[in-house]
């Protein structure tokens, strides 16, 4: 037997220990850096939530899709969008992946899969009902994720999107990411079908609800349904119930949590923690291994910050590119 | 012949008044003790049980958080129709406190009385089991006299592991429910006020269960089973729920049942071993791709599967077993549980007699043949 007990090998599982932290070092010094006045509009961050993305993301090949969410640095970074290039546009330069003009909630490359993130709530779900659809006639087995939030959960468009995979059986997934709070509201106040499973259910789709602070749940859970959505199984949805580190946006006060409820489960449901537990426990990993990982992305979100800062803001001509495209 | 149309029946603070009927009762009419303090019950309803990846790689049905509800909302008009006052509950954020709110509240505007006083127990809410440890607790420390349990086996389980003496019936809510007998909710919940308010006697109500304990390294980690537990190669806990039957090695079983799904059918489909039946029984398995002694097994819902089988033996009681397989994981109940590794010694041992069900059969039976429900509603046994 092999001394490995986990269905990925060493190398794949430093490369998702490193894709977890990437996005951890990045919402934290973005965090700091919008302290400080240099990013424009609105961020809202990631952190604590890295288990989901990178359990889903594991298992997606380049052709997939994804349609992410206001919240979707870490769908980014999972799906391979450069590190250096994200920063730049949340920064609003002209490095930046969509040229500085889209910011933190229109990160998108589409070279990546990667449609987009949305500031529209429950907007993603439709447009991966499209690539889904798209997929589903190029016949090559790509399929197409829907991240969501609770809040937008509740949105038509995500609803009509669940009715429309389901009667034309695309080949979707939609993840419900459950952090509890929609902006400020828990979701006990703001969904009337208390289960997204039930939801499901209701629209003729299964639906399962992992831990999505564990990542191998969701990665186990995710490889079944994407595996079944690849072999034409139809839709499904997945809710990872989760925990956001930060507020809604950032400058949140977060009244609406309770006293110590952040350090609290920072202390206790860290999923990068309990990952590297998991590994190094089992000896697959070595605590040097991890520290090595993160020495190197402390670097390189240090340089894209720095390069960031450096880069050029867009110029007035550049408000008159990118608005149509010649298919 | 007796006319009972004029008769009542006081038993303590227990009043039945009875209609007309065409046979003597007073035959049937025994003394029973009944508690006059304040007589309670428990409920523990998963609202996340049913939710897990057989969805997907079977066809498990998911009940729905509303039907869930109205089961609690059955359980509740039954008990208190046996003269239940107060309920305890636990508290979830899963909806289906939400739903019993507004179904209380709305059925108190059409009828007066119809349920009891219903309380959820001070316990934390976390979404994990943690929450139903310590609202069974709760439970137990306030008196209650049983505890209704709506989940699968792995909800089941975890009530066992605190509740004592306390008895539980259980309602099935979750995937594979070999533990909770499949029945409907209203009766459970008649059998459970009967007997919680001493109407059947305790030789009678209550069933005595046999239950799996699981050790490592002589109690370092430890955690029990109420039907089977699993030794699978595998070696992470992933997505808990356990459903590949290539890996599994060896499986030890309370009873094993041909009537249900999942791990335990495994057993069941070889010699079946009932829940009264003295000790439990013990498989060895195999790859079935090295083995030609094959068996089909329904699994999870809809999905059945190719276990590979060496051979089996009886499980004695009080006799410890030590695991054949050097690593892997186990599943307690159908879920992955515990890892373990050369370096361990794992031991599982069955116990006989180790904790309390209600026996809903035999508690119906004895009120049909004791006419226990004969006459006008039960009087509130109370306060």
């Amino acid at each position: 037997m092999s001394d490995n007990p986990f269905p990925l090998s060493r190398d794949e599982l430093l490369n998702i220990y490193q894709t977890m932290r990437t996005i951890r070092e990045f919402e934290e010094r973005v965090h700091v850096e919008f302290s400080r006045g240099d990013i424009p509009g609105f961020v809202h961050l990631y952190a604590g939530e890295e288990a989901s993305a990178t359990g889903i993301m594991t298992h997606l090949r380049k052709d997939d899709r994804i349609a992410s969410t206001h919240r979707g640095h870490g769908h980014c970074i999972a799906k391979g969008v450069d590190v250096k290039g994200m920063m730049a546009e949340i920064f609003g330069k002209k490095t930046g992946v969509c040229g500085g003009k889209g910011g933190s909630m229109h990160i998108a490359d589409l070279d990546k899969g990667m449609m987009g993130a949305n500031g529209i709530l429950g907007a993603g779900a439709p447009l991966a009902c499209g690539a889904a659809l798209a997929a589903k006639y190029r016949d090559k087995g790509d399929i197409a994720i829907s991240f969501v939030g609770d809040g937008a959960s509740n949105q038509g468009t995500f609803l009509e999107s669940l009715n429309l995979a389901s009667i034309w059986n695309l080949p979707v997934v939609f993840v419900v990411e459950n952090n509890g709070y929609a902006e400020a509201t828990s979701v006990d106040w703001a969904v009337a079908c208390d289960s997204y499973v039930d939801r499901a259910s209701g629209f003729g789709m299964p639906g399962v609800t992992v831990d999505g602070t564990d990542f191998f749940a969701v990665y186990e859970a995710a490889g079944e349904i994407i595996r079944r959505a690849r072999e034409g199984g139809g839709p499904s949805l997945l809710e990872c119930k989760m925990i956001r580190f930060f507020g809604h946006f950032e400058g949140d006060m977060q009244t609406y949590r309770a006293e110590g409820e952040v350090d609290d489960i920072r202390a206790k449901r860290d999923c990068l923690k309990s990952f590297s537990k998991t590994v190094t426990a089992a000896g697959v990993l070595s605590q040097e291994d991890l520290e090595a990982c993160d020495m190197d992305v402390l670097s390189l979100i240090e340089e894209a910050v720095s390069s960031a800062l450096a880069a050029e803001l867009p110029i007035e001509a550049d408000l008159l590119t990118d608005v149509y495209v010649n298919y | 012949m007796f006319d009972f149309r004029f008769v009542v029946w006081t038993l303590c603070t227990l009043t039945i008044k009875c209609k007309p009927s065409p046979v003597n009762l007073s035959s049937k009419q025994h003394s029973l003790s009944i508690n006059s303090s304040t007589i309670s019950v428990g409920i523990v309803a998963n609202p996340v049980s049913a939710r897990d990846i057989r969805r997907v790689i079977a066809n498990a049905t998911s009940l729905q958080v509303s039907d869930r509800a109205n089961i609690v909302m059955c359980v509740l008009a039954a008990v208190r129709a046996c003269g239940v006052k107060r309920v305890l509950m636990m508290p979830e954020n899963g909806g289906i406190r939400s739903l019993l709110k507004r179904g209380l509240q709305r059925e108190q505007k059409l009828c007066d009385n119809r349920f009891p006083e219903l309380e959820m127990t001070d316990t934390q809410i976390s979404g994990t089991v943690d929450d139903t440890f310590a609202a069974t607790q709760a439970m137990v420390d306030s008196g209650v006299k049983a505890i209704v349990v709506l989940g699968g086996d792995g909800t089941h389980r975890a009530v066992a592991k605190v509740c004592g003496q306390v008895p539980i019936a259980g309602i099935s809510t979750g995937t594979n429910n070999a533990f909770p007998e499949h029945r409907e909710p209203t009766i459970t919940g008649l059998a459970v006020g009967l007997a919680a308010t001493g109407r059947i006697p305790e030789s009678v109500a209550f069933t005595l269960n046999k239950l799996l304990c699981v050790k490592i390294n002589d109690g370092e980690r430890s955690d029990i089973a109420l039907v089977d537990v699993v030794v699978s190669t595998e070696r992470y806990i992933g997505a808990r729920a356990l459903w590949r039957t290539d890996n599994l090695r060896e499986i030890f079983v309370t009873f094993a049942d041909p009537e249900v799904i999942g791990m335990s059918a495994i057993a069941g489909l070889l010699e079946p071993v009932s829940r009264n039946d003295f000790g439990g029984l013990h498989v060895l398995l195999d790859d079935p791709e090295v083995t030609e002694n094959l068996l089909q097994v329904p699994i999870a819902p809809g999905l059945i599967s190719t276990v590979g089988v060496q051979s089996w033996q009886q499980l004695e009681p009080g006799i410890p077993f030590t695991l054949r397989q050097s690593s892997g994981i186990i599943a307690l109940d159908g879920e992955r549980e515990l890892e373990f590794g050369p370096e361990d010694t794992v031991q599982v041992t069955l116990y006989e007699k180790a904790f309390r069900t209600v026996n809903v059969g035999a508690c119906m039976r004895h009120t049909g043949q004791h006419r226990l429900l004969v006459g006008a509603p039960l009087e509130l046994l109370a306060t």
